[in-house]
C-alpha cells in the first residue's frame, strides 16, 4: 500500500507542478514542457495502479502507451506551430499572439 | 521495502528536475532538466516492476528532449539565459492553480480505499502478456494510434511549411 500511495503522491505533485508551469509561461515551448510533466504525472498514476491494483489486466500497461503516444504527438504538432509562428512572426512568446482575440 | 525506496529515490528525483525546469534561466538546462524529470519516472517505473514501460520511457524521452533542447536553442530569445529574462505572466494565479490541482489529486490518493494489492507480479511473462494484448483486444486502439501518428507528421510538416500571402 506505501509504495501505492507513494507514486500517486509523486505524480499528483508532478500534475501541480506541471499546471503551475503551463499556466504561467509566456514561451510556446516551456508551455509544452509544463503539460509533459503533467502528463508525466498521469503516466505514474496509472503504471501503479496497474502494478498495485490490477497486474492482470494489460489494457493498463497499453493505457500508458497510448499517453507516451500523446505526449509525442503533442511534441510535434506544438513545434509546428511554433515553427509556423516563428517565420510569421519571429517569436513565440503567446502574450503577442492574440491575432484571433474579439 | 526496497521497492518502495528505489520508487520514493526516483520520485523525488523527478519532482526535483520538473521544479528545476520553471526556475532555471538557461533553457539547454531547463530541456535538460525535464529529461531527467522524465528517466526519473522511467526508474519509477523499473522500480514499480514494469521493465518494458520503464525502457520505453527512458529511451523515448532521451530522444525526445534532446530534440525540444534545439528547437529551444533555435526559438528563444535568450536561449543561454543570461539575460535573465522573465518569461512568466500571472504567477500568483498559476501557483494557486498547481497548488490547488496537487492538493486535490493528493487527497484522493490518501483518502480514497484503494482495496487490495498485489504484492508480486510475474516481469518475465511481461513482454508476451503485454504483445497478446497490443495483437487481440487492443489491435484496434493500437492501429488507430499508428495512423494518428502518421497523420500528425503529415499535418506537423504542413503547419511548418505553409506558405504565406506576404512570401
Amino acid at each position: 500500500m506505501t509504495t501505492l500511495i507513494l507514486a500517486l503522491a509523486v505524480g499528483a505533485v508532478l500534475f501541480g507542478i506541471g499546471l503551475y508551469g503551463a499556466l504561467s509561461q509566456t514561451n510556446l515551448v516551456m508551455i509544452l514542457m509544463g503539460v509533459e510533466v503533467m502528463l508525466g504525472g498521469a503516466m505514474v498514476n496509472l503504471v501503479a495502479f496497474w502494478r498495485f491494483l490490477h497486474p492482470e489486466a494489460y489494457s493498463g500497461q497499453m493505457f500508458v502507451l497510448i499517453v507516451m503516444t500523446v505526449m509525442a504527438l503533442e511534441m510535434a504538432v506544438g513545434f509546428s506551430i511554433a515553427t509556423g509562428r516563428f517565420r510569421a512572426k519571429g517569436s513565440v512568446e503567446m502574450e503577442e499572439a492574440q491575432d484571433l482575440k474579439g | 521495502m526496497l521497492q518502495a525506496i528505489f520508487t520514493a529515490f526516483f520520485g523525488l528525483a523527478a519532482i526535483w528536475f520538473a521544479v528545476v525546469v520553471f526556475r532555471t534561466h538557461s533553457m539547454v538546462r531547463s530541456a535538460l532538466a525535464l529529461l531527467f524529470s522524465q528517466a526519473a519516472i522511467g526508474g519509477m517505473f523499473l522500480a514499480m516492476q514494469t521493465e518494458f514501460l520503464g525502457v520505453l520511457q527512458i529511451m523515448m524521452m532521451a530522444t525526445e528532449m534532446a530534440i525540444m533542447t534545439i528547437f529551444m536553442v533555435m526559438y528563444m530569445m535568450d536561449p543561454g539565459g543570461l539575460g535573465a529574462m522573465e518569461m512568466t505572466h500571472q504567477k500568483r494565479a498559476s501557483q494557486v492553480a498547481g497548488a490547488l490541482g496537487a492538493l486535490a489529486a493528493l487527497a484522493v490518493a490518501f483518502f480514497t480505499s484503494w482495496g487490495p494489492i498485489t504484492p508480486e507480479v510475474r516481469p518475465a511473462q511481461q513482454v508476451h502478456d503485454l504483445g497478446i494484448e497490443i495483437m487481440e483486444r487492443s489491435m484496434l486502439i493500437f492501429e488507430t494510434a499508428g495512423v494518428t501518428i502518421l497523420t500528425v507528421m503529415v499535418a506537423a510538416t504542413a503547419i511548418a511549411i505553409m506558405r504565406r500571402d506576404e512570401e
